[in-house]
């Protein structure tokens, strides 16, 4: 696992979004064979969706061969609610950058059958041969996706019911109406995202302090699901310096010397991947 | 160029809203459709995107201007019929075609049975004097102006009927002989306007063939009107109070019966008397005082009696002279009234809530504003739009001779007649008579946010949605929400406009 520093939320949005841009760049996306990507919603990806915009714009990145995967929607909220995820997608991302909309994916959490619901869209990832790479954030709680604390760590996509405190933080969302927040969600497992070849978590703000430390200096626990991340071979979290209140000095000087080895790991990434190996080498920490 | 799949994005611009802010986001729309799209809805289920980007620089794209009344633009006056109707539909297309340079891109044509007073001697709406045959006239020159677009022009909504019941002190331009009383009430009407003219019809602009009448402005204190005002909204008309000397009881309970608009708001009314505020007063309408829920409203009851000079006594000075004034300067003083004070009585308990006004059932009319800084002073523009910010429209209250290329000088008129342009003022030669209105809405929109000092996106909204919303079409015109028609101008952030387009078509653009 790599973790980096940077120092607000606009150089980690940045940051990422460079990251990603390069990735999709070499990856040189077809339609026969698109780049498979997994997004989020929430206030921590928007700088990174506004930095890829603006990639896009620059004419350096396209999301033309790109298929998306979100990871979450709200159950029985109307598609354009101001708050469904569908809707969030669409102002912060979907609208300003090339990406047809046959390559969006969103869980559909008005479904009839929403366990079918579930079920297909694993199926669907499936299909396009895996995710190649999981962008995520977390919860206060360290929820990734909507796997609340005490979620299977083997879990897949499936109906969840939201945890209290989620409810509570997602309220202002919803005129401060606790009766109003939806009361579940359909979300991927974490095994959903484990089993992608590369997930990239951004995590800002002090708030997240906690739920930073518990998943990275502590084990494995089903209490702070992003934990689950310690089993995953090739995993970067990307922080800013008010995340980090809640390290050790000696964890953050640690990932922070190993910073520059990232450029030395990823050219041997591509040099491997140019010899035909196909599997992610993760990091060299 | 168009749009291989037929949409179209609008991209790096400001959205006016309804509200009058000015938001940055993109738009969507079908040139094919000629709409407005749900972008949202577009991409997740008919799973599209435009084809085709515009970016419009950080530029403003605004609903295109509605202006409600207009007598004429480019040497076509709406209220003459020269015998024909493939000339008067020409002059028609014409000007639907011509206006859009100027951000409009809807209008009701507004029609007078009269020419210009001050040459009364001249050929007059119709060539005969007989009062019979004008009026036998104007049925059919309403029918022709039923609402009307072509692929490239501006939306022709209808018609705008101002008079003839309206009240001779203040007639402005009309000419004395047609003035006339609804002595039959809604009869009256009908048989001036054309009964068939004047049915019901909800959705009158879902379909080309229907009849065409929007608005009618008339004197509520002139005969037989105020018991008419029920049944013209009923029909889905807007009654404008206009024209007219109606004391503050009497334009409150035309409000009450339905009217809904006053027409050019200072002119051809009684000025603003502070114990008599008249029909400039309903801007600042007391809710305690104009509800009819209160028993205490003063009109509830019965109608106070008119305490002003009767017509008649004036109609004999005003004979005196054809002093040809224009509306704006018509100085009937206002003799004061001391109104009912009923709302001083302790019925209710009074609100606590800071900021909140009562909300009593007393809805204030839209009001229209003529913003050329000539008939109306910046200061009280500022006045009337303060009270009443929800309510103004800006109209521009044109005669023919708009014409934004015309340069000033002395131009023929017609009949020997000449008048002088200087600017936005218009006078008769040889006098310093008002010969009435030739500013563009555009200007007017940019003249309203420096006179009061509101933003631009509030003011492009007196020029939107408002008058959209007072016509009762804010669903089509006047707006940007989803299936309104992509009727759009671009403007700059001085509020110039750059280009225009009517139904997802492009039908304008500034030479560089």
């Amino acid at each position: 696992m790599r973790l980096i520093i940077r120092d607000n939320a606009a150089h980690v949005g940045e940051y990422i979004a460079n990251y990603i841009a390069k990735r999709i760049n070499d990856f040189a996306p077809t339609p026969e064979k698109p780049f498979v990507l997994g997004l989020p919603t929430g206030s921590s990806p928007i700088p990174t969706y506004k930095h890829l915009i603006k990639l896009v714009k620059e004419g350096k990145l396209s999301f033309k061969n790109v298929v998306t995967f979100n990871m979450d929607e709200y159950v029985g909220l109307p598609e354009d609610h101001p708050e469904s995820y569908h809707t969030f997608m669409f102002r912060e991302f979907f609208s300003h950058v090339d990406i047809p909309p046959s390559q969006v994916n969103i869980l559909n959490g008005n479904a009839k059958n929403l366990i079918e619901e579930c079920k297909s869209y694993e199926e669907k990832i499936k299909k396009y041969g895996g995710i190649e790479l999981f962008l995520g954030g977390i919860g206060e709680d360290g929820h990734i996706a909507f796997n609340e604390p005490g979620s299977s760590l083997a879990s897949r996509t499936r109906i969840k019911t939201l945890a209290y405190d989620t409810i509570l933080a997602n309220a202002r969302f919803f005129n401060n109406d606790i009766a109003a927040v939806p009361r579940m969600a359909l979300t991927v497992g974490v095994a959903t995202v484990l089993e992608s070849r590369e997930v990239v978590v951004v995590v800002t703000g002090q708030r997240k302090a906690l739920a930073l430390s518990k998943a990275i200096e502590e084990g494995v626990n089903h209490l702070w699901t992003l934990s689950a991340l310690q089993l995953h071979p090739w995993a970067l979290i990307v922080v800013d310096e008010d995340a980090t209140a809640e390290l050790h000095v000696k964890t953050v000087k640690y990932f922070k010397s190993i910073e520059r080895v990232q450029d030395e790991v990823e050219a041997m990434h591509d040099a491997l991947k140019k010899q035909g190996v196909d599997e992610p080498v993760g990091s060299m920490e | 160029m168009t749009s291989p799949n037929g949409l179209i994005c609008f991209t790096n611009c400001l959205l006016p809203q309804e509200d009058g802010a000015l938001v940055e986001k993109d738009l969507w729309i079908d040139e094919r459709r000629g709409v407005v799209l749900d972008s949202q809805k577009t991409f997740f289920l008919r799973k599209e995107r435009p084809d085709r980007v515009i970016d419009l620089g950080g530029n403003i794209l605004s609903p295109g201007f509605l202006d409600i009344q207009i007598n004429g633009a480019y040497n076509f006056d709406f209220s003459v019929y020269e015998g024909d109707d493939e000339t008067y539909r020409t002059g028609l297309h014409r000007v639907a075609e011509k206006i859009v340079e100027t951000g409009v891109t809807s209008l009701l044509p507004t029609i007078i049975l009269s020419s210009f007073s001050a040459e009364r001697d001249a050929i007059a709406v119709f060539p005969h004097p007989s009062l019979t045959q004008e009026r036998s006239l104007y049925p059919k020159l309403l029918h022709l102006l039923r609402p009307y677009h072509s692929p490239t022009s501006a939306t022709l909504l209808g018609w705008h009927a101002e008079g003839p019941f309206i009240q001779f002190a203040k007639r402005g331009a009309h000419e004395p002989q047609f003035l006339l009383t609804a002595k039959e009430d809604i009869k009256s009407f009908e048989e001036v306007y054309g009964a068939d003219n004047l049915t019901v019809n909800e959705d009158w602009l879902m379909d080309d063939e229907t009849v065409g009448v929007r608005v009618i402005t008339a004197a509520p204190e002139v005969d037989g009107v105020m018991s008419s005002i029920e049944e013209l909204t009923r029909r889905g008309i807007v009654f404008s109070i206009g024209h007219s000397i109606a004391s503050t009881g009497l334009a409150t309970a035309a409000v009450q019966n339905g009217a809904r608009l006053i027409t050019h708001l200072f002119n051809a009314m009684p000025q603003l008397h502070h114990r008599d505020p008249s029909i400039i007063g309903l801007l600042g309408a007391s809710p305690h005082l104009s509800s009819p829920s209160n028993p205490a409203s003063p009109v509830s009851a019965t109608f106070p009696k008119i305490h002003r000079v009767p017509s008649t006594v004036r109609r004999s000075a005003a004979a005196q002279g054809p002093q040809a004034t224009s509306e704006a300067f018509d100085d009937v003083q206002t003799p004061p009234l001391t109104p009912v004070l009923r709302a001083q009585t302790d019925l209710d308990d009074l609100h606590l809530q800071k900021g909140k006004v009562a909300d009593l059932a007393f809805e204030r009319p839209f009001y229209e504003l003529i913003v050329d800084g000539i008939h109306s002073h910046p200061n009280s523009v500022r006045l009337a739009y303060s009270s009443f910010p929800e309510g103004c429209v800006l109209i521009t209250d044109a005669m023919k001779i708009l014409d934004p290329h015309l340069k000033d000088g002395v131009h023929e008129w017609r009949d020997g007649k000449r008048f002088v342009k200087s600017g936005d003022k218009l006078y008769l030669e040889g006098t310093d008579t008002l010969a009435g209105s030739v500013v563009t809405l555009d200007k007017c929109v940019r003249n309203f946010s420096r006179f009061t000092g509101c933003s631009l996106g509030e003011a492009i909204r007196c020029a939107t949605y408002n008058p959209a919303k007072c016509l009762g079409i804010e669903h089509r015109k006047g707006t940007l929400r989803p299936g309104a028609d992509a009727d759009l101008v671009v403007l700059d952030r001085r509020g110039k406009v750059l280009s225009t387009w009517v139904r997802g078509r492009e039908v304008w653009t500034k030479a560089d």
